[in-house]
């Protein structure tokens, strides 16, 4: 191994060693809630709703629950890992290596990312053997959950670098990401909804995320694949490079 | 003889439109023991900053065995160890951990890794405490760990920023033994300190900063003769504006 090859297996070690060290708290905790949403809503409420879109509704539910597993998880891990360091001033340690910006921006991202694939995975293990999930369009499938997983990484590593308490987490986590997950049709179709919810559930751009991994796994959508598709690749892309700007510029991260 | 820390020219100003070091030029020799003091806020931490890569100067440029610090940065903190002022160790890890990301970072083989931690934790006595979280050692075993850590991986330029503040006198002992000798061995130390006894003994030349300026610097009698003042207690009390704070000046009142 080079010694760059070494250095970003360090520093991606150190991420996910991070979260499997608390992993009651970082993968049993969001499991235990996706399941107690799939017996509220699937079991108790899904007895009555039966089926949405010719779908058995607990498996309409599953993809989005599965895409709201890997998106939170992987948030919330990069934002409170690098506010965590920061203000133990830890993150001096990588810091002052020889690590690129690149380097560190990437150890960061797939640190969230791998915990939000396992909790998924996790998650889509259980619910086959409960419910049994079919995977229809795996090609759209993979790139869809990479891209989602990917997005929301990015998006943590930037609310870390910005926050200056825990307090600044949670107002993203609570008043602006959970609220954009659930009205973004993890529960229901968007299209069983009145006028003007329909068109403001069009605007939440989490709504066509849903709805490629929906896809994915059912087979069906009510928006176009290509350009959900197009539209998640280019908004992680442009998060992506907000986020190494800010490492090379060593915003709030370096004085 | 090579220069170790080339500083010329160095100015840094926060974005709070303070001017932590304004123009400052400074050379140390490969090899040398040298010594920065001045007042708490002179700019002595903003220095180590730029030269660690943890603070961007403003203008002028930083050289690390003749590598630039801000375009050859890799190569620049390859050859750089630093020991903080504050106690900045992750929470998450073990002591062994610690040493062994830290070399992971610099781009240290596994079986490397595991030897140099195995000199160093049996080196400063934390053997025992090796598979401890960080969080359970005390002050001075998470000084001896920061110190360890620096050293890790075999800095040419090891920087100590008030290494021996709150530590006992048992450690602070142990510590400038191994320091000493590692001098001796060919490690270029810059050293900054309070205790000025520590500094007469230690260092080969020593800098006076103030309001971010090197004022004055050279041997220890140099300074004392700069200054006219017998003892580099004095030149420094001169420093600072409080040459009524001068032993010679209390024996005289208390008499």
């Amino acid at each position: 191994m080079s010694a760059a090859q070494i250095r970003f297996a360090a520093l991606l070690r150190r991420e996910v060693s991070r979260f499997m060290k608390i992993k009651r708290q970082t993968v049993g905790a969001p499991l235990l809630e996706t399941f107690l949403y799939i017996s509220v809503f699937g079991a108790a409420l899904g007895s009555r709703i039966d089926e949405l879109e010719g779908i058995d509704y607990v498996v309409f539910i599953v993809p989005g629950l599965i895409m709201m597993a890997w998106a939170i998880n992987a948030f919330s891990n990069n934002s409170s890992s690098i506010l965590q360091q920061k203000m133990q001033r830890a993150i001096d340690d990588q810091l002052s290596s020889p690590a690129s910006p690149l380097e560190l921006l990437l150890a960061f991202s797939f640190g969230g990312f791998v915990r939000g694939m396992l909790v998924a995975t996790l998650t889509f293990s259980a619910a086959s053997v409960l419910v049994g999930i079919p995977i229809e369009h795996p090609l759209v499938l993979l790139p869809a959950l990479f891209l989602v997983g990917f997005f929301f990484s990015q998006l943590g590593v930037l609310v870390g670098i910005r926050a200056e308490q825990f307090d600044d987490l949670s107002f993203a986590q609570q008043f602006v990401l959970q609220p954009l997950i659930f009205l973004g049709g993890v529960f229901y179709s968007a299209s069983l909804l009145p006028q003007p919810f329909e068109t403001i559930t069009q605007l939440n751009p989490v709504y066509y995320m849903i709805g490629l991994v929906r896809y994915g796994f059912l087979g069906f959508t009510e928006e176009s694949v290509a350009l959900s598709l197009l539209f998640l690749a280019g908004a992680t892309a442009a998060l992506f490079a907000v986020n190494l700007r800010l490492f090379q510029t060593g915003h709030r991260l370096r004085a | 003889m090579t220069t170790a820390l080339q500083i010329t020219d160095l100015t840094k100003r926060y974005p709070t439109g303070t001017e932590a070091l304004k123009h400052v030029s400074l050379e140390i020799g490969a090899g040398e023991f040298f010594g920065l003091l001045g007042p708490n806020g002179a700019g002595k931490s903003t220095l180590i900053h730029c030269a660690t890569g943890l603070a961007s100067p403003t203008s002028g440029a930083v050289r690390i065995f003749g590598h630039d610090a801000i375009h050859d940065y890799g190569a620049a903190r390859q050859k750089v160890g630093l020991a903080p002022q504050d106690i900045n160790l992750d929470w998450f890890l073990t002591a062994q951990e610690t040493l062994d990301y830290h070399g992971g970072y610099f781009g240290m083989a596994k079986q490397e890794r595991r030897e140099r931690s195995r000199e160093l934790l049996d080196a400063f006595s934390l053997t025992s405490k090796r598979d401890e979280r960080t969080t359970t050692l005390s002050g001075g075993m998470k000084r001896r760990l920061i110190l360890a850590r620096a050293l890790m991986h075999r800095p040419e330029l090891l920087i100590l920023d008030e290494p021996t503040a709150g530590v006992d006198v048992e450690l602070r002992l142990e510590l400038w033994q191994y320091v000493q000798r590692i001098n001796q061995e060919g490690t270029t130390v810059l050293l900054t300190t309070h205790y000025l006894e520590e500094a007469e003994q230690l260092c080969s030349r020593i800098a006076f900063i103030n309001g971010g300026e090197i004022v004055a610097q050279g041997t220890s009698p140099e300074l004392a003769e700069t200054y006219a003042v017998a003892s580099l207690e004095d030149a420094y009390l001169e420093l600072v504006g409080r040459k009524e704070l001068s032993r010679g000046s209390v024996s005289e009142i208390s008499a």
